[in-house]
């Protein structure tokens, strides 16, 4: 057992070195990150500004919500996104890389997952700068803290969304085991995520019955749902069946990722790879 | 004038050094340090109109530097160079006309086209005359067997044909002066030969004048009279082939053939025994001594047949390589 | 005048050979027109949204539903030719320069920035510049007035100094790899560059937006490619257009030269990659 914890560490401690070289392109990266969110605040400025009527809200959200929300979606998806995770499976399919996973006594999925925490670790210490230096920048934009339950409610669907996010693409990049070329799903994956995931607009402010039903598909927790628990959009027992529901899939997509791995193994070892 | 002179032409550069570990790469963020390549360092030649020269050298030695700054891909850093009149570097269109490049490490065909498609493009580039651009590419497609290729995508092409098929692309416009950087380079024995055949034929033909550099001793024996040895971005041999030999062959093998199988056992007072098989042997022997040794040997043994050969060339090459390198080594430390 | 049709020519088979391998790969070819095309269309969704609250982007700034969807197809149009002439081949410079493939455009009679900056015609993208054409068509037949020739004429030229100050960019991000090897890619860079070129300039008001405003049209003129042909089309008698139109085709010459200087400067500091 301990020696299983210490092997998981080092993997850890590589990946995290191997990471830090890259630092530079981090940092940069991190701050170009943000220019987007810059003209969305304007956009937004001048949109709420074009509106007629005393009372300017779009689906519940005034002006500083809506600029408050789209800087959460990026924490949010700080946490769920899997840049190349899914194309990397895919890849390491294809290529044969994966029966190394087969030789070593190291379980895959775990393999990738510590090296994605790595990643994501490295990539918080290098990011908490400039996300600090924005959200300072932009604490206008919020009407404070919220209550201490609100925001352990919201670290808790920040971490499922990570791992949400991480057996959904893992799922996904299990596909490679049937099909050789998954770029094309993977781009689909991306758009209709990016989508879903409400990071391109809440979806409250979609028409009957969108909000509703994008609200059921699980893609919502990778950046909506978080958000929408930060800025008290859901509270009492909704955010409780939010939180539930959101373990649900994690379970649900853990359980997909481990059974398509099992059953893609065997059909590759049957072939012969 | 000649065709191409060069004198004192040198180019270094300097290099981002990269250093290992986590805290050298963090250092590394704020002062950079730089190492200065010299890759060349002075270099005096001339060529005549339709000579072919060979460049022989080993890694790194400046062949293929020298080559680009001859074409222009390359500013020197002192010195200067003209080539049919042009100062190669500042890249005229009029001197761009007059001669072509060829790597055979790199390609510049269309990957996923025909190489048919590459040549047209390069019959637009270099405005050649419909009618002449096809006679030279039919024409040259037919000296190097490839005609039936010619609609097939490169990247399904072996890379014999595919050299061919570059030789094709940079021959099109007909140009005068001709460099050539390592076109053999992991081709097979008899693609090799293909090529060389070729080229010997070529440079016949039209009386162009080619630079070649190349690892193959094949190469240089089959096309080149005039060799042109670098070591550490300097010439230190220009002259024929054989010529090498004197000038770095102090060594000759004197061959034997003993008669009744008697085998002298004292042969290694003569020189560097390198075989002995009952009845042959073989010596090495310093260049100046052999008249005397042979001497010897024929005056104290009974000796059926006698023959004096000089090493393999290749072998002789590799120890000027490699003694030059020492001499550097030893000179730095 | 050889010169030109030399150029003609040569570009023409630029166009041929590409449009040849597009279609030896047909299959990618159709999923990059698609998925672009799906881009376009969730961004069209963005908008719908948007307009069932407010019918002006800005308080007074004249840019209506359909005054913005013209501005929205322009900037489709813009990025589209931009993408299908130079977005490629500049990405393959960065490549060439670190490859050492440079070399072989560097030994052609012909102009090696044109050489690099045309060599590959992305033909999908002709699926986004479609769909650009046929929101402006129905964006303009919504508005009160239809535009006139001349306005159609002024569109076109200024639809041209928009994607020459694109490319400028382009040109001058990708050179610069010469001097910095390459952090990000290109394409990261020019997304969030081109962010700002994606909304009316009128939007960038108060403490911070003013000097943005000032910093995207005067030091990198990315505001005006997209800003002056939308603006000369949906709203031709505003009397701003008159300055602003001027200093476009001012900034375009701008923006070329320096690009061309930055190049010729990147040639020199290029150092064959050995072997």
């Amino acid at each position: 057992m301990f020696a299983r914890v210490n092997l998981y560490y080092t993997v850890l401690r590589i990946s995290i070195a191997e990471r830090l070289v890259y630092r530079v392109d981090f940092a940069l990266g991190t701050l170009m990150r943000f220019l987007p969110i810059v003209t969305q605040i304007f956009l937004w400025d001048a949109v709420f500004q074009g509106m007629s009527g005393g009372i300017k809200t779009i689906a519940g959200y005034n002006n500083h919500e809506m600029i408050a929300y789209y800087l959460l979606t990026m924490v949010g998806r700080a946490f769920s996104s899997m840049p190349g995770l899914a194309s990397s499976i895919a890849r390491d399919i294809r290529d044969g890389t994966i029966k190394k996973y087969l030789l070593q006594p190291i379980d895959m999925l775990s393999f990738i997952l510590m090296s994605r925490l790595a990643h994501k670790l490295v990539y918080y210490a290098v990011a908490v700068f400039p996300f600090a230096l924005v959200f300072w920048l932009c604490r206008d934009f919020f009407k404070g803290w919220p209550d201490a339950g609100t925001i352990l409610a919201f670290i808790a669907s920040l971490l499922m969304s990570f791992l949400l996010g991480f057996f959904m693409e893992a799922t996904l990049g299990m596909i490679g085991f049937w099909f050789l070329e998954v770029s094309s799903l993977l781009f689909v994956y991306m758009l209709v995520s990016f989508f879903f995931s409400g990071q391109m607009f809440p979806p409250d402010i979609m028409p009957y019955p969108w909000p509703q039903v994008l609200k059921i598909i699980p893609l919502q927790y990778l950046a909506y749902f978080p958000t929408a628990v930060f800025l008290q959009k859901v509270t009492g027992a909704e955010l409780a069946w939010g939180l539930a529901a959101e373990a649900f899939w994690v379970v649900f997509f853990f359980f997909s990722a481990r059974t398509m791995f099992h059953y893609g193994l065997k059909r590759y070892s049957a072939y012969g790879g | 004038m000649s065709l191409i002179e060069i004198t004192k032409l040198a180019k270094s550069y300097s290099v981002f050094q990269k250093k290992e570990g986590l805290g050298a790469s963090v250092r590394g963020l704020f002062s950079r340090s730089y190492k200065t390549i010299e890759a060349v360092r002075g270099i005096d030649l001339t060529v005549e109109a339709g000579e072919f020269v060979a460049f022989l050298g080993p890694n790194g030695a400046g062949k293929t530097t020298t080559l680009k700054l001859l074409s222009g891909v390359l500013t020197p850093t002192t010195g200067t160079a003209t080539v049919m009149g042009h100062v190669p570097w500042k890249r005229e269109n009029a001197y761009r006309r007059r001669f072509a490049l060829v790597m055979g490490q790199k390609n510049q065909l269309w990957w996923d086209l025909p190489a048919a498609e590459s040549f047209r493009l390069h019959q637009h580039i270099y405005n050649i005359d419909p009618q002449e651009f096809q006679k030279t590419r039919d024409g040259l497609a037919e000296m190097l067997d490839v005609a039936r290729l010619l609609s097939q995508p490169v990247r399904e092409l072996s890379l014999g044909e595919r050299m061919k098929m570059e030789l094709i692309a940079a021959l099109l416009h007909g140009p005068e002066v001709l460099f050539l950087d390592e076109p053999t380079i992991g081709l097979d024995v008899v693609a090799q030969h293909n090529i060389q055949t070729f080229l010997k034929q070529y440079q016949q033909d039209r009386k162009v004048t080619i630079l070649l550099t190349s690892h193959y001793m094949k190469d240089v024996m089959a096309l080149c009279r005039r060799v042109v040895i670098i070591a550490q971005g300097r010439i230190i041999y220009d002259g024929s082939l054989e010529g090498i030999l004197d000038r770095f062959g102090g060594l000759k093998v004197i061959s034997l053939l003993v008669a009744d199988g008697q085998m002298p056992d004292d042969l290694s007072r003569y020189g560097e025994v390198l075989k002995i098989e009952p009845p042959r042997a073989k010596l090495r022997v310093e260049r100046s001594k052999v008249t005397e040794v042979l001497a010897a040997i024929l005056s104290r043994y009974a000796i059926d047949d006698v023959s004096v050969e000089d090493p393999p060339l290749e072998e002789i090459i590799a120890k000027v390589f490699s003694d030059n390198r020492e001499e550097v080594v030893g000179g730095s430390s | 005048m050889s010169n030109i049709t030399t150029y003609w020519r040569v570009f023409r088979t630029f166009a041929r050979n590409s449009l040849i391998r597009d279609m030896t790969f047909r299959s990618n070819f159709i999923i990059d027109s698609i998925s672009s095309l799906a881009w376009v269309f969730l961004n069209v969704v963005l908008y719908l949204q948007v307009f069932r609250f407010t019918n002006s982007i800005g308080d007074h700034t004249g840019w209506g539903r359909y005054e913005f969807y013209a501005f929205f197809s322009t900037g489709l149009i813009v990025n589209a030719l931009a993408q299908m002439f130079f977005m490629t081949n500049i990405d393959e410079f960065t490549d060439l320069i670190r490859t050492g493939g440079l070399d072989f455009l560097l030994l052609k009679p012909i102009d090696t920035q044109f050489m690099i900056s045309l060599r590959r015609i992305e033909w999908s993208s002709l699926s986004n510049l479609a769909a650009g054409i046929i929101v402006l068509v129905y964006s303009m037949t919504r508005l009160p007035h239809l535009p006139g020739m001349g306005q159609c004429v002024l569109y076109g030229v200024y639809l041209i100094c928009g994607v020459a100050i694109y490319y400028s960019l382009m040109i001058t991000l990708g050179a610069s790899t010469v001097w910095m090897g390459r952090n990000l890619t290109l394409y990261d860079f020019w997304f969030y560059i081109t962010t700002f070129s994606r909304y009316p300039m009128e939007i960038y008001t108060g403490q911070l937006g003013r000097p943005l405003r000032f910093a995207f049209t005067f030091i990198i003129p990315v505001l005006i490619v997209v800003n002056i042909p939308a603006r000369l089309m949906v709203r031709p008698l505003e009397s701003q257009n008159g300055w602003l139109a001027g200093f476009a085709l001012l900034a375009t010459a701008a923006s070329v030269a320096a690009s061309r200087w930055v190049f010729l400067k990147a040639l020199a500091g290029y150092r064959s990659a050995s072997s």
